[in-house]
């Protein structure tokens, strides 16, 4: 195979198309974390729920428009994280369980097990995949031409379902960094990740953060599982690769920081479709895609754990 | 001094039960390797227990060790034409290698570091085993020799329960030695720990690598029964039904993670198909179509539930958490066992009492 400039470049502008999605699942885990200083193992789960919900909201109103069954997914599972959250890890927060740390990883990875079951169960064993959401309007510019699936510039092809993906994940990081810095209920959150005690003083419920930072974690994760329905066939287990390129990506970036997170996405993006794209045995650079981010993610570990951007531990 | 006798008549009817089993299941060889299988969990579960329960390292990789040994063992066979005894040793050996790296590696990381660190590496070792087709076989799985040549059985199932009952004995040996307070230690408080001169890094190691060892034995005698192991065999979810079992048993004894994975082994075969009365079946039959759409579907003999049982130890898992952190089994051992150490340590106090008084 020969490997070329262009081939090269198309290999990392794809990157970062994906590389923008990861960063938005990240960016929940991140808040998370931030917020209520746990990792939820089933962070996964709610980016496949997120999928699903879309899934069958447009195999049912055929006439929605995809961008509202998106925001209906962030809605379903905003709900379903604050009242898994409110259920199992405010009494966490409130001290009545021992073991703090092992119960958090146990109980998010117990939530899920149960998740995945669930809608193995209610979705039954075949893969789905959602149309196309978006058509690209007919274009030919000479060096931009766009059919109805692809865009090419400079004869570099996107495929379109990648890029409203990758559009709508970065108008949603946009929306969701306003809303931390700007608002007041955004301080808030970022008051109580910093000091728990302080904020409680001047009239801010960290419980009530908790929540709110939990849900609005797991809605980020059914947001990205939303965009990418229609790009990856989607089965109940479609959420545990998703949900472990987001642990690379906030350990690359640093617990807890929201730059990092965005970051990393991109380069966890990159690394990914270079490393298959580069891969000589075409079977194995297949298998091994997800690998990649992996070995990433066991060096930053045993080398540099606080990552990039991250605090001290 | 009274509950003393009812504890031992039970521990000695359940393994007069588990002897006697082949003779009360001889018309049933699918219960009998169901029976197999369950101490095959056990045998996964309470080695998990021993990590994680006393030791406080919440591996998520246990799967990948136990299927180390059982591939490593019949490459050996496949390639090099190794008995499957000498393989199971192998693997077993090779399994405590990895689980030496692998545990060291590890040394600097904490709870939800290690456990994204176990995450990876497992998953690692899932897609490695899956690309690399000329030595593992790839998606198409791996074909094993079998251990003995019979079709019964029935020296299989002693072999299995020889096996769980001397890793039992040998990790109850480990955990009330000297090395067990160890292990403890490093959970409670690793600086405290090492302040008193445990040695960390020695402990935390071999915790890894003698539970890494008991799973891969485990795996390796396992696929040399089955004959066949695949990848499907590694995914998440079997993780997750060893950390269900070890959890709803109770995570922090060994015996109560082992119970606890028998039970549940049993309770999903049960449950795989709840039996109806015979009147309710056409009306079950007819109801197929809709069934289906929802997970459901009609056996020979009533409802199958496919997935929905693993929901409801799902669920059962997270309420086991939530409000019985010792998990459902552990608890009754313990009113069994401690009842008499309680009345004595109560006399010793009031006696001690009195004398201060007199």
């Amino acid at each position: 195979m020969q490997i070329t400039g262009q081939y090269l470049m198309n290999l990392i502008l794809n990157g970062l198309l994906i590389g923008c999605i990861y960063g938005l699942m990240a960016m929940g885990l991140t808040l998370i974390f931030s917020v209520l200083g746990i990792v939820s193992f089933a962070h996964g789960e709610f980016y496949m729920i997120g999928g699903y919900v879309v899934y069958y909201l447009l195999e049912v109103f055929t006439d929605l428009h995809p961008l509202l069954a998106i925001l209906a997914a962030g809605l379903v599972t905003f709900l379903i994280g604050i009242v898994f959250e409110r259920l199992f890890l405010q009494p966490m927060a409130k001290g009545k369980i021992e073991r703090p740390g092992e119960y958090a990883i146990l109980v998010t990875f117990g939530l899920a097990f149960f998740l995945q079951y669930l809608m193995a169960g209610i979705v039954g064993p075949h893969s789905k995949r959602a149309d196309r959401f978006f058509d690209l309007p007919e274009v030919d510019l000479g060096w931009l031409t766009a059919t109805a699936t692809t865009l090419k510039i400079w004869e570099l092809p996107f495929g379109a379902s990648r890029l409203a993906a990758a559009a709508i994940a970065v108008l949603l990081l946009l929306v969701m960094i306003y809303f931390i810095k700007r608002t007041w209920v955004g301080k808030g959150l970022q008051a109580v990740s910093q000091d728990r005690e302080a904020a409680a003083v001047i009239g801010i419920n960290p419980l009530d953060m908790n929540t709110l930072a939990f849900g609005l974690g797991t809605m980020l994760a059914g947001l990205s599982g939303a965009t990418l329905v229609n790009v990856f066939a989607w089965v109940p287990w479609v959420g545990v690769p998703a949900s472990s390129k987001a642990f690379v990506v906030i350990v690359l970036g640093g617990m807890g920081s929201i730059p990092g997170a965005m970051l990393g996405g991109l380069i966890i993006g990159i690394v990914e479709a270079l490393g298959s794209g580069l891969l000589p045995d075409p079977g194995r650079a297949l298998a091994y895609k997800d690998g990649f981010g992996l070995l990433l993610f066991a060096l930053v570990l045993l080398l540099k754990p606080t990552g990039l951007f991250g605090r001290e531990l | 001094m009274k509950r003393l006798p009812l504890l031992w008549i039970l521990a000695v009817g359940l393994l007069i039960l588990a002897l006697a089993a082949p003779v009360l299941l001889r018309n049933q060889q699918y219960w009998l390797f169901i029976a197999i299988q369950a101490y095959f969990w056990a045998m996964l579960a309470s080695s998990w227990a021993l990590l994680a329960g006393y030791a406080g390292q919440f591996s998520f990789g246990h799967i990948a060790f136990m299927a180390i040994a059982a591939y490593t063992s019949g490459i050996l066979g496949r390639d090099l034409g190794w008995s499957p005894v000498s393989g199971i040793i192998a693997g077993t050996l090779m399994a405590g290698v990895v689980g030496l790296f692998i545990g060291y590696l590890c040394l600097r990381l904490r709870r939800t570091y290690l456990a994204l660190f176990t995450i990876a590496f497992a998953e690692i070792f899932r897609l490695a085993v899956n690309a690399e087709l000329d030595l593992t076989g790839g998606p198409m799985g791996l074909y094993i020799d079998y251990l003995l040549d019979t079709t019964s059985y029935v020296p299989y199932y002693y072999i299995m329960l020889g096996l769980l009952l001397g890793s039992l004995g040998f990790m109850y040996w480990l955990a009330n030695s000297r090395f067990g307070l160890f292990f403890r230690s490093i959970r409670e408080d690793e600086e405290a720990a090492a302040a008193m001169g445990v040695h960390i890094v020695r402990y935390k190691i071999m915790a890894f690598v003698v539970t890494s060892m008991i799973a891969g034995l485990a795996g390796a005698v396992d696929h040399h029964l089955i004959g066949f192991i695949a990848p499907t065999e590694l995914i998440i979810g079997r993780m997750s039904l060893v950390i269900a079992m070890a959890v709803i048993g109770g995570v922090e004894s060994l015996l109560g993670a082992a119970l606890g994975a028998i039970f549940i082994h049993f309770s999903l075969e049960w449950l795989q198909q709840i039996p109806v009365p015979a009147s309710l079946m056409p009306k079950l039959i007819a109801m197929q179509p809709t069934l289906e759409k929802f997970g459901l579907g009609v056996g020979d003999r009533g409802l199958m539930t496919y997935a929905w049982r693993m929901v409801a130890f799902g669920l059962l898992l997270m309420l086991t958490l939530r409000f019985w952190r010792n998990g459902l089994i552990h608890p009754i051992i313990d009113r069994l066992t401690r009842q008499r150490a309680r009345k004595e340590t109560v006399a010793k106090r009031v006696q001690a009492a009195e004398v201060e008084s007199s």
